[in-house]
């Protein structure tokens, strides 16, 4: 699985450097975001809707290091 | 660069009714609970921003040409990157510096005409994106502040420069919707020089609710009376006990109070409420004749009226009040996020054309 570690970063740089990922991505793999922003919650349900190549498969929060919150985003990339 | 407007710029044109296309960029759910209202109707596109980044091309074309385009999200930055796009397509487009934050957070002051030769000023505060009212009143080189937001750097610098000092903050009530400014703007109740400031006890949108009367001319009604509505008593959960406590503040104290008192209340809830001087304000008199509540004369009607608009509160009021009543602190992170929204306070719900 890749991962992509968007922390600190604010909208909408989350949702484009995922895509940015997932377009390069091959049918069936799968991208883990790891994000620092709430509001990516929302966005990445968002984008998922739209997206042509792209399902979110689930989301979850987990505490990093310093014990601040992560958000992340797990998404597979579908074809063509 | 890409050219920018602040919130106030975006206020000013869109009261004025200039024309221009708002385009919305946040996603659905956040446009769906919160826009940017104006006292005549904005022109809105909503057009979310990964539309952009899924398909920029299509998603441009969905935009009218020829039309000065105003994009707005959040926070900013992702319309920022829409901006660009347009303006890279050779659209004339402004990005709106800030977002839904800085309009949650943009204040704006106004004075409230006075007649001729009193010795006091009056300015009431709008906090525009969530409706709430606040009042700044003068007398000679001292100020208080009546429900201050907690943006207490503007009430400050408002008080500079009428060349007075800041004495104290009153509170109409303990609010569930903003978080207070008032204890750190200053401790205790304010005695403003010679400006009577009296205090009329008006329990029902909350227990401890009342009423100040301003040199017995102006009346800071709190969430008691609003201009098109009253203040909703079913936000602490006992609805039927506090209509009947705001029945009886509205018979009994409020009815003494004179035709041409004006009514300088601590919220809107439409922006029509939003006179044409940019002022919320009413004559009680003519509030008389046009608020329904303030006509129903019977006890248990009034209580089942109550009874019928009740509706959950937003989440975040709950943890808002024990922060004003100094049970907790926020952050300014927590702050903004809790206080996103326009206020529910009102009783008529969403407001009612005036």
């Amino acid at each position: 699985m890749k991962k992509l570690d968007v922390r600190g970063a604010k909208c909408p740089i989350p949702i484009v450097k995922a895509k940015k990922e997932v377009d390069a991505m091959t049918p069936g793999e799968v991208l883990e975001v790891h994000a620092s922003d709430p509001g990516s919650v929302a966005d990445f349900q968002g984008w998922a809707k739209m997206a042509r190549n792209a399902i979110l498969q689930s989301q979850r929060t987990e505490k990093d290091e310093a014990g601040r919150e992560v958000f992340v985003h797990v998404i597979e990339r579908r074809g063509p | 660069m890409i050219a920018v407007l602040s919130i106030r710029e975006l206020l000013e044109r869109a009261d004025a009714a200039e024309d221009f296309l708002l385009l919305d960029v946040r996603n659905e759910d956040e446009f769906a609970a919160w826009r940017v209202e104006a006292r005549a109707p904005i022109e809105t596109l909503h057009v979310p921003y990964f539309d952009f980044l899924e398909d920029a091309e299509g998603s441009i074309a969905r935009i009218p040409e020829g039309r000065e385009v105003v994009v707005l999200c959040a926070k900013g930055g992702s319309s920022a990157m829409v901006a660009e796009l347009l303006a890279d397509a050779g659209r004339s487009a402004r990005n709106v510096e800030g977002g839904m934050a800085a309009y949650g957070n943009h204040l704006e002051a106004r004075r409230v005409p006075l007649a001729p030769g009193a010795r006091h000023e009056i300015h009431q505060v709008l906090r525009r994106g969530k409706g709430c009212l606040s009042y700044l009143v003068r007398s000679g080189g001292e100020a208080v502040v009546v429900d201050p937001c907690r943006h207490v750097a503007f009430y400050e610098e408002l008080a500079r420069g009428l060349g007075a000092r800041i004495v104290g903050a009153l509170e109409t009530h303990v609010h569930a919707d903003h978080l207070s400014g008032g204890s750190r703007l200053a401790a205790g109740a304010g005695i403003l020089g010679e400006i009577p400031i009296e205090i009329v006890p008006a329990p029902g949108h909350t227990p401890e609710s009342r009423i100040y009367v301003v040199a017995g001319t102006h009346v800071l009604t709190g969430d008691t009376l609003f201009v098109s509505s009253v203040g909703r008593p079913d936000l602490g959960g006992e609805v039927v006990p506090w209509a009947r406590e705001l029945f009886r503040t509205l018979r009994e104290r409020v009815a003494r109070l004179p035709d041409d008192a004006v009514v300088l209340p601590a919220h809107w809830s439409t922006p029509a409420e939003i006179g044409p001087d940019g002022l919320v304000a009413a004559r009680l008199g003519d509030l008389r004749r046009t608020v329904p509540e303030l006509a129903i004369r019977d006890e248990a009607e009034f209580v089942r009226a109550m009874e019928a608009s009740a509706r959950p509160a937003p989440e975040a009021y709950a943890r808002i009040v024990r922060v004003n009543r100094g049970l907790e602190e926020a952050t300014e992170e927590q702050a903004s996020e809790w206080e996103l929204g326009r206020n529910e306070c009102a009783s008529a719900h969403g407001g009612r054309k005036s």
